[in-house]
């Protein structure tokens, strides 16, 4: 299970840090996602050498329109592993839908953003996953706590119906904001949600950078093609 | 009141809670105790946070990092361990909370799950990003004081 975390300077704690703690959690992977504004600085091959979990090198591009969001991602698709939009609204959720270079849409319903099933039918045809993102059940109270549950509420029968990509995240911010796979069952159950659900929407991520880590590899030419070794004759 | 007889009581799951901080929160039980209430109260309303009981029985805490047992209701333990995974701040201080095990008794619950942190954290003189900062940590982890702030780093931060 892998877990879509923000180091700093996006929050207060480095990838270093973030990582051990993943791993003390019981993760098997972090997809470091910052936004494009403040990207992390760090070697992610050493870290994986000294916590022995897997870094995935991700992003996440925050922009005000979507011309402006198309541009990034032209740039950014090349080189990061995973390449997330944030969401929250509707122009920028129904940007990422529809545009099979993205692969997650990041907390879509946060903010004044909303989806419906045209946008889920467009994210099931483009690939692109839609986070279900814990992390205001987590960090908030009170009213907009409940507003939150009904939009992932709202969210999670779309993804069921339409059988949907997902990914699901408690979206940290600091290593004091991680919470355990369990705790993030548990969590779910308490939401209507069965813990299946929830740790094959934690799996998701793993699944995600697996695919394009081959895909951006040497030796992929293109769907079922690919460069093998062969012997060179003498 | 006479107590119950044995098979009439209620059976109890001890949850053993580590949790984690910035070296200059202090956090007592009693406001760990008001914010687990709280947590479960909104994430499982009355009769939930009744029926899963939730009392702080074991409670320690210092220099960053506590540890505590929580006595829930057996068969609420996994709607306990989603209030407390609830728990954002206590007292005003941003915590790290995670359950590292559950069992019949305290005693087996500190035994096997609490007390494997160890290390009394020490304060030293680091170089991050090019400014000397001082640094608290333990087992290879370093909080750095910035002017306002604290930044989570590890020794791999440091060289």
């Amino acid at each position: 299970m892998y877990e879509g975390a923000h180091a700093r300077p996006d929050g207060p704690s480095t990838v270093a840090r973030v990582v051990q703690t993943a791993r003390a959690y019981g993760f098997e992977g972090v997809v470091v996602r910052n936004h494009d504004d403040s990207s992390a600085e760090y070697d992610a091959d050493r870290i994986e050498a000294e916590y022995g979990i897997d870094v995935v090198d991700g992003i996440e591009i925050r922009a005000d329109s979507p011309d402006q969001a198309s541009g990034s991602v032209g740039h950014y698709r090349s080189s990061k592993t995973i390449l997330a939009i944030h969401g929250g609204t509707n122009e920028m959720n129904r940007f990422a839908v529809e545009n099979e270079k993205v692969d997650v849409l990041a907390h879509p319903v946060a903010g004044s953003g909303d989806v419906n099933h045209v946008l889920v039918k467009a994210a099931v045809e483009n690939g692109v996953r839609l986070e279900f993102n814990l992390g205001a059940v987590l960090r908030k109270s009170g009213g907009r706590r409940v507003r939150t549950i009904q939009s992932l509420r709202k969210l999670r029968e779309l993804v069921d119906y339409y059988d949907a990509p997902y990914v699901v995240s408690a979206d940290p911010a600091s290593h004091l904001e991680f919470r355990a796979p369990r705790e993030l069952r548990a969590l779910g159950e308490q939401l209507g949600v069965s813990g299946a659900w929830i740790e094959a929407g934690l799996e998701e991520w793993r699944v995600l950078a697996e695919r394009n880590r081959t895909i951006q590899s040497d030796s992929f030419i293109e769907p079922g093609v690919e460069r093998g070794h062969y012997e060179e004759e003498s | 009141m006479k107590h119950l007889p044995k098979h009439l009581r209620p059976r109890w799951r001890y949850l053993a809670v580590e949790l984690e901080t910035w070296p200059d929160a202090t956090i007592d039980r009693r406001a760990f105790q008001r914010d687990l209430w709280y947590a479960g109260q909104n994430l499982l309303g009355d009769p939930g946070s009744a029926d899963a009981e939730l009392s702080v029985v074991r409670f320690e805490f210092g220099d960053g990092i506590g540890e505590s047992i929580v006595k829930v209701r057996r068969g609420e333990t996994e709607s306990a361990r989603a209030a407390l995974a609830c728990i954002d701040r206590i007292d005003g201080f941003p915590v790290g909370i995670r359950v590292t095990g559950i069992s019949g008794t305290i005693r087996a619950a500190e035994e096997k799950f609490l007390g494997k942190r160890g290390q009394v954290p020490a304060e030293r003189n680091v170089v991050f990003e090019n400014a000397e900062r001082v640094a608290v940590g333990r087992n290879a982890t370093a909080d750095i004081r910035l002017d306002d702030a604290f930044v989570g780093a590890t020794d791999l931060d440091l060289v």
